[in-house]
């Protein structure tokens, strides 16, 4: 019973249990082979692409912030790969780092946005969000003349960023995983962790103890958009070729998986597994419909459904977490 | 010690009201585009291109803002709208019935979603950014669902009455369409609303903070659910207009809406953390968003450099409107 | 002891209905979303030859993306997919082959048949090993649409793009390019910003502005359902119905009608629905009969509809099946 107890006041509580809600709902009504599901790579790649970009979307709204750019940031990198090193056929390392440099930059002018005035981060990253947009369809359609770019990658880089594994299961899911150990390790186990709790609960407070608050925001929006131009680049790498977008997709996509693994919104609590674990529920829920006989009109409806489910347990879980340590601390007065 | 001379109710104390800073952004905007789209943008055709793409925004700006100013969001708008389309286009269209049965089938979907929100929000503590892209994802699947279903296709046509046409989708001189006259009797309602009635003051108390609205006897929960049933309501009432002005439904329509709503609100001068907002400052930030939507075409720009401008655009209003409203802050804490 | 024993029962008998169909041809269909008007009409036709399917003992499975963000990335990935779900038989687009094409290189040697429909021609077909081609090809709509507009004496086009960056859209604003250009004409193209997306006001309201800034156009070509209908109203209201021709690609009953009427000149019909239906006939009947279609490339489009053929197409447009 207390092992129970103590599972559910952890974040990722409920979003394991949403995983296990949404996988019997499939079996039972879409008739799904759980088998035939485990071996399949399409989800873990949609995971893997999307998990790297929601672990530091999580870790800015931990601290209380919000980061929309993230959906033109993707095509942003990718755009910028192919340009650099497909277009002008510079040496692939350039169009990399021109990627990530544009994700830094990008991170950059969030940040200071964000901790310089009052305007809320939302807000700010609406702005840089729809400025992004527009760069990336004017730097191609004025320099290529064309909305997609195509990028031959040296072998070597398709090795280490664009690869298949096994012929279905794409190398950023090794990517993915080793990034979702250093942030769960940064954010559990060191004080660059604890500072980014303290900013989400209490931005005065965290910097009157101390805490550099400007920094940190500033390099959480960092981490952010090169997260996200990252996914952008390895996409242009493995695929051949990059595609202008406004990307609100992977807006909505991204705070889903923060969401359901467990963040609260006001900040200052969450967990890595959890986002991980959020992650994962959300691309079975997203693609696991295609494995199912389910009509494909209603996979929004499931997708908004096991949104508001496994929000709603979060919210119960998270009650009951507190209620309990209230109940320990009372008993212990 | 420096002594300002101010005349009663003078210039000074105008420009330190909130909207002073989205209407200084209004008048930029419009001088800059007027100067680089030459006739056509001063003349009608200009115009009335920003006023109808204003009409239609600022309607669901309104509600979308006094949920910001009561410290809530709603993203479901980008779905009602369809939502209401394809109802009136479903129901007068493919099923043949009167439209007003139509039109009252789409305002009542409005208001049925906008229930749902209202009453989720203030039962459960989902917060209402993630409560509200909820209903959007269930909202959409289920319009394409039961559009697909009942009609064969995505799209639904209707051929309007000359009544019907004639209130909703009329264009006056060939291209002020009626819906203007719309937005600024919702104008005029929101404002009294708003800013002359107690009802206005909830508004404002529950922004400031739920907890003490709620022990100063405010009835939050109906308040909010009034909100967001509003709300739904003028995205439904925009769903009305397009599809008798158009005359065509189609399922994948309205998405740009949320983001838009939220931009004019911003410009307006509403703070995101809720409690302070005027509806003169939403109507001057919706003027500028259309007219910088709108302009682009009149100009001798390139399309493509389109979004860039408008970015660009909300990040300086969104900054000039903050430096006033320091400054505001500066000059009443020295008094 | 009871439950763990219930469990044990029903996930066996989940797996062993999952095979019972082993012995019909199980089809994976790749399209565009759900909600896009042209793409719910070749869905329709790929269901309705999936009856036949189904009543052969097999499954048609339709795979598509949540939206267009990443046409080719997304469309790759959802190929592997109907490879891992024991597909005996795909059928897809070549939207982007840059992208596309290795996913198709594994279905191919993974010894399954594959049609390729609605974008890459017989070129594509040719290269990648597929039975088949089905479908009309984006680009050649483009043309067709250029073409007709430059030779009803079309001298200054305008193709409006409402969706940068999806690569149908894009090659469909080329087509009309080269097409109205070959009839002696010239051709811009109106790209719009994101916030313009989903909103018909907004298209219209660009259109007006455009025509009045640019009064020597006087061809539009729109490349969305939407935006036809915006167009004719956006025409009107810049008081230029009769002096502005528009011609689109796709169309439904809102635009068949605005043919009826006249305000629009024509569009280009690529018969969605038979891409679908053919592209899954042909397959089930390679799966389970070994037949073929030696006519290798089977163009469904591009057709035009316009004043003269308008009533026939009408009633179909009714059943949505056009």
């Amino acid at each position: 019973m207390e092992l129970i107890k103590a599972f559910l006041r952890r974040p990722a509580a409920a979003s394991i249990l949403s995983l296990i809600g949404v996988l019997a709902f499939y079996v039972v009504f879409g008739g799904v082979d759980l088998f035939k599901l485990a071996k399949a790579a399409s989800w873990v790649n949609f995971a893997a692409n999307l998990g790297i970009v929601a672990i530091p979307v999580g870790l800015l709204m931990i601290a209380g912030e919000m980061d929309i750019s993230i959906g033109a940031m993707i095509p942003a990198g990718s755009i910028t790969t192919a340009i650099l090193s497909g277009y002008y056929g510079l040496p692939m390392w350039v169009g990399m780092a021109g990627a990530l440099a544009l994700g830094v930059l990008v991170g950059t002018v969030n940040g200071l946005l964000t901790v310089r005035t009052t305007v809320p981060s939302l807000i700010v990253t609406l702005g840089t969000l729809v400025g992004m947009q527009g760069i990336v369809l004017a730097a191609a359609v004025l320099l290529t003349g064309n909305a997609s770019v195509t990028l031959a990658a040296p072998d070597w880089a398709k090795f280490v960023f664009g690869q298949l594994i096994g012929g279905s299961h794409q190398v950023i899911i090794l990517w993915w995983l080793g990034l979702a150990a250093i942030f769960a390790f940064v954010l559990h186990k060191t004080r660059y962790g604890n500072w980014i709790f303290a900013l989400g609960g209490d931005k005065v407070s965290a910097r009157n103890a101390g805490i550099p608050t400007e920094r940190l925001t500033i390099t959480l929006f960092i981490l952010s958009a090169t997260a996200a131009s990252f996914v952008g680049m390895c996409q242009a790498i493995q695929f051949n070729s990059a595609q202008v977008s406004g990307g609100m997709g992977y807006i909505f996509n991204a705070i889903c998986c923060v969401v359901v693994g467990g963040v609260i919104l006001t900040g200052g609590f969450g967990s890595v597994i959890g986002i991980f674990m959020g992650t994962i529920t959300f691309a079975v829920v997203a693609q696991g419909i295609y494995f199912t006989q389910i009509d494909r009109n209603w996979s929004n409806l499931i997708i908004g459904a096991m949104l508001l489910i496994a929000v709603a347990m979060n919210e119960s879980f998270r009650k009951l977490a507190l209620s309990q340590v209230r109940r320990t601390a009372k008993k212990e007065a | 010690m420096t002594v300002l001379t101010t005349h009663k109710g003078g210039f000074g104390r105008l420009a330190r009201r909130p909207e002073a800073g989205s209407f200084l952004g209004m008048i930029v905007v419009y001088i800059f585009f007027a100067a680089l789209g030459g006739q056509n943008f001063v003349g009608s055709p200009g115009w009335s291109s920003w006023l109808n793409m204003a009409a239609e925004i600022g309607t669901i700006a309104l509600p979308v803002g006094l949920l910001m100013i009561a410290g809530f969001l709603d993203i479901s708008v980008g779905a009602v709208l369809p939502a209401s389309s394809l109802t009136v286009a479903i129901i007068s269209g493919h099923f043949e019935l009167p439209l007003y049965l139509g039109v009252a089938g789409g305002l009542a979907v409005g208001l049925l979603v906008g229930f749902v929100n209202g009453f989720l929000v203030t039962r459960t503590t989902i917060p209402s950014l993630i409560l509200t892209i909820g209903t959007m994802f269930g909202v959409m699947g289920l319009t394409l669902g039961l559009t697909i279903l009942i009609a064969g296709s995505t799209g639904v046509f209707i051929v309007p009455d000359t009544l019907s046409h004639a209130i909703f989708g009329a264009a006056l001189g060939g291209m002020f369409q009626i819906g203007i006259f719309w937005w600024l009797g919702f104008v005029a309602l929101i404002y009294g609303m708003l800013h002359l009635s107690p009802w206005g003051n909830w508004v404002f108390a529950l922004g400031g903070d739920k907890e003490s609205a709620r022990n100063a006897g405010i009835p939050t929960r109906a308040l909010t659910i009034q909100l967001y049933m509003l709300s739904g309501f003028a995205a439904a009432f925009v769903g009305v207009t397009q599809v008798i002005t158009f005359g065509s439904a189609q399922v994948a329509a309205g998405s740009s809406f949320i983001f838009n709503a939220i931009m004019c609100v911003v410009i307006g001068g509403v703070t995101l953390t809720g409690g302070a907002g005027s509806v003169i400052g939403i109507v001057f930030g919706t003027i500028t968003f259309a007219i910088v939507n709108q302009g682009i075409f009149f100009s001798g720009l390139d399309p493509n450099f389109g979004s860039i401008i408008i970015g660009a655009l909300l990040l300086t209003a969104v900054l000039s409107n903050d430096t006033f409203r320091a400054m505001a802050l500066r000059y009443s804490a020295r008094k | 002891m009871k439950l763990s024993k219930m469990l044990a029962t029903t996930a066996v008998l989940l797996i062993g209905a999952s095979s019972a169909y082993a012995d019909g041809a199980k089809i994976f269909v790749i399209g565009g979303k759900a909600d896009d008007p042209f793409w719910s009409i070749v869905k329709r036709g790929a269901e309705d030859a999936g009856k036949v399917v189904e009543a052969e003992g097999g499954t048609v499975t339709w795979l598509a993306p949540q939206n267009y963000d990443n046409l080719g990335v997304d469309a790759a990935e959802l190929i592997r997919q109907a490879i891992d779900q024991g597909a005996t038989a795909i059928v897809g687009p070549d939207w982007v082959p840059d992208a596309m094409d290795p996913a198709f290189k594994a279905v191919v040697d993974a010894k399954i048949p594959l049609v390729i429909y609605n974008a890459g021609g017989i070129e594509a077909a040719d290269r990648l090993g597929a039975m088949n081609y089905v479908g009309a090809v984006d680009y050649k709509a483009g043309v067709a649409g250029g073409d007709y507009l430059g030779k009803a004496g079309g001298k200054s086009g305008v193709c409006i793009n409402s969706l940068p960056g999806a690569g149908n859209i894009e090659a469909y604003c080329k087509g009309f390019g080269d097409g109205i250009t070959a009839a002696g004409g010239k051709a811009d193209v109106l790209p719009l910003p994101a916030t313009a997306e989903g909103n018909v006001t907004a298209v219209s309201q660009a259109i007006k502005a455009y025509l009045l800034q640019h009064p020597d156009v006087d061809s539009v070509f729109t490349t969305a359902n939407l935006d036809a209908v915006g167009a004719v109203q956006g025409i009107a209201q810049a008081g230029l119905t009769g002096k502005v021709k528009v011609c689109g690609v796709n169309f439904d009953q809102a635009i068949l009608s605005q043919i009826d009427a006249g305000t629009q000149a024509c569009a280009v019909d690529q018969q969605g629905y038979q891409q679908g239906f053919y592209a899954v006939s042909i397959l089930n009947g390679y799966v389970n009969y070994g037949l073929t279609i030696p006519t290798r490339e089977i163009l469904t489009g591009p057709g035009i509809v316009d004043a003269i053929n308008i009533k026939s197409t009408l009633s179909g447009a009714k059943e949505g099946t056009r």
